[in-house]
């Protein structure tokens, strides 16, 4: 136990002066980088050493300016239940965050961050504010500190009839599941490939795109060879260059995995669970339990082999898109899943109440829709190529098994706590959330549904909505007056 | 209630979501979505005619025509279904939630609760103004997803709406 008065306004570690300094040359660049290539491409104004040399010094001496001034103008504490932060020389700001509010606690390090010692916080509410509540270089006993007392306040507040208010400690949590570099590899491999090459060979189309607006000219006789090159090739090649793509896209999701994950650790105490990994960047992320709105978790074709899951924790979103900052775990085998929905919802009880799947009508619609409107849209090109008459019924016979297998696995169970719902094609994915989460619920349904008694249902929560397409227009009817009783009449806290 | 299929029959205590409890948007509103198809029309339309003054080398006759007759039953089809539909656009307050439902081809209708809401606000937009309507907005932690907005309801009562609801978010804090 560490001594740290939280009540006291606290600056950041003293090391943070560089890690705000590198910021702030980081920053600039960011904003200036067209001002600095011009500058940089004309050369006549490099000639002029001196000139250069004044200029430097000035942006020196003004950053360090800058850093000294935020340095010393931003500190923060712990008052009223609330969490301060102060900032700004010129432009003075207070965030203010009551600590009941607080969504998770995030605690970060790259490289210079570890050889410092220090981490960047970052508090989550589901507030806009939150993205600024960063603090870039504190120090470790500090956010040990803060991390204790945001649990402790959980302990208070949510449960109030509680036997006794256990002191939170690193000590007493438990740890639920870690990955060896072995399961990381296994995970690494049975990431979804397509999606990887496909996020390459974006990557490099981009890449090619710039080099070719550069290099016009030259490019056009390259690209122009290239062409001939393929078109001259044989089927060979082609499948060569395929295998080729798989490859670096088998390396680049198990180098990703390998560093984002290294030393994954998923720890749980009595009120939060916390996930720690990273090799080059250390992240660390406490989550109360009662924060947590949804847990959604998938497994895919090869994932089944080696038995995997991937988890995600889903919690209360603030407008802005923040895919990056979702709480998961890559891989982890059945018990453990079971474990965390244990420790999450309960007792598993919902596998007792039947699986609701959606209609056929279902699979006609997608069929329609993926299958036959896009070969219809295309029948102007079966008078040019003969080749249509065969990609079409190729086409509708692949959406069809694809529509298929969507149906399959689109169903629902529901009891009355809970619903989980699952979906996917290839993959496999599961969404599970309790009912008094619930936000809103919206009831849809077409002309065409009516006529077979059939209806959607979208059920909302603070962080996300699910679907429940094509089901009984009676039982969407019911689950919707049931759902609003259940989240009208709730006392408990949702978010 | 230890199983949710047993009470698929028990909740028919349960209050329903009616269709026809709901109360319709004040009929003036219809002008304002009217005048909005009329002006999206215009410029829509006006850029072709621009386009088709200013390029050099015309697309053939029965293409424009085509795309002429496809712009105009487009816009004949939406003014239709905004005025067939707007019967069905209407909301409904209960003691506990709020409901908004719309849609004549596609037929929804979204319900947030009361104790869900975040805060409330009353909107007015140019052609809104010049009838005196308002719209109110209702903002959910689900973010867009869950968030309900009612149009077409008279400056006043859109006003009491809003404390009316601001009362009953500040009951359940």
């Amino acid at each position: 136990m560490n001594n740290v008065d939280l009540s006291k306004p606290t600056r950041q570690s003293v090391k943070g002066l560089l890690i705000i300094f590198i910021q702030s040359i980081r920053q600039g660049i960011r904003m200036f980088w067209a001002l600095i290539a011009v500058v940089v491409l004309q050369k006549n104004i490099l000639d002029n050493k001196y000139l250069i040399g004044i200029v430097l010094l000035i942006i020196l001496a003004l950053l360090i300016v800058h850093t000294i001034l935020y340095y010393l103008n931003f500190y923060f504490y712990v008052e009223g239940g609330e969490f301060i932060l102060k900032k700004g020389y010129l432009h003075k700001k207070i965030l203010t965050i009551p600590i009941e509010r607080i969504q998770s606690v995030n605690t970060k390090q790259n490289l210079l961050q570890q050889f410092l010692d220090v981490l960047t916080l970052e508090i989550d509410t589901a507030g806009t504010v939150a993205k600024e509540l960063k603090i870039h270089a504190l120090e470790k006993q500090y956010a040990d500190r803060l991390n204790e007392l945001l649990s402790k306040g959980k302990t208070e507040n949510f449960s109030k009839d509680s036997e006794e208010t256990e002191e939170f400690s690193k000590k007493n949590e438990q740890q639920v599941m870690a990955l060896s570099p072995s399961d990381l590899f296994k995970i690494g491999i049975s990431q979804n490939h397509i999606r990887a090459g496909l996020i390459i060979i974006a990557f490099g189309m981009q890449i090619f795109n710039q080099i070719q607006d550069l290099f016009r000219e030259k490019a056009d006789e390259y690209s122009g060879e290239f062409v001939n090159f393929l078109s001259g090739s044989s089927l060979v090649l082609i499948i060569f260059l395929i295998i080729f793509f798989l490859l670096v896209s088998i390396l680049f999701s198990l180098f990703r995995t390998m560093f984002k994950y290294f030393d994954f650790k998923l720890l749980k105490s009595e009120q939060a669970l916390r996930v720690q990994s990273g090799l080059i960047n250390k992240r660390n992320v406490l989550m109360p339990y009662n924060k947590i709105q949804e847990l959604n978790w998938e497994t895919g074709p090869i994932k089944q082999i080696f038995g995997i899951y991937s988890l995600v924790f889903k919690q209360a979103v603030s407008g802005q898109n923040r895919r990056n900052q979702l709480v998961d775990a890559p891989g982890c085998l059945e018990n453990h899943l079971e474990l965390l929905k244990t420790d999450l919802f309960g007792e598993e009880i919902l596998n007792k109440s039947p699986r609701i799947f959606s209609d056929k009508y279902y699979l006609r619609r997608l069929w329609l829709i993926y299958g036959w409107l896009p070969s219809l849209a295309l029948t102007p090109f079966f008078y040019a190529e003969w080749i249509f008459w065969v990609a079409a019924p190729v086409w509708l016979i692949l959406t069809a098994i694809y529509a298929i297998l969507i149906l399959r696995k689109r169903y629902f169970r529901i009891n009355n706590n809970q619903v989980r719902i699952s979906k996917g094609a290839i993959v496999h994915k599961w969404k599970q959330m309790e009912l008094y989460k619930i936000q809103s619920v919206k009831f849809r349904q077409t002309i065409f549904q009516k006529r077979r008694a059939l209806a959607s249902l979208q059920l909302t929560n603070a962080a996300g909505s699910m679907t429940i397409p094509y089901i009984n227009e009676l039982v969407a009817k019911k689950i919707y007056d049931y759902l609003l009783f259940h989240a009208e009449t709730s006392e408990k806290s949702w978010m | 209630m230890e199983n949710f299929n047993n009470s698929i029959v028990l909740p028919e205590n349960l209050p329903a979501v009616e269709k026809k409890t709901f109360t319709r948007l004040e009929k003036k509103y219809l002008q304002v979505i009217l005048a909005r198809i009329v002006i999206f029309f215009l410029i829509f339309s006006g850029a072709f005619i621009v386009y088709i003054l200013f390029s050099n080398e015309l697309p053939p006759r029965i293409f424009l025509v085509i795309a002429g007759v496809v712009i105009f039953l487009f816009y004949a089809y939406t003014f239709l279904i905004n005025i067939i539909g707007f019967r069905r656009k209407g909301y409904l307050v209960r003691e506990n939630d709020i409901s908004y439902q719309t849609g004549i081809i596609t037929y929804r209708v979204t319900t947030v609760p009361f104790n869900r809401i975040q805060h409330v606000e009353v909107n007015q937009g140019v052609l809104a103004k010049l009838l005196k309507l308002a719209t109110i907005k209702i903002f959910t932690a689900g973010g867009n997803a869950s968030d309900l907005s009612v149009p077409g309801l008279p400056v006043d009562i859109a006003n009491n709406l809003k404390s009316f609801l601001a009362e009953k978010i500040s009951e359940h804090e």
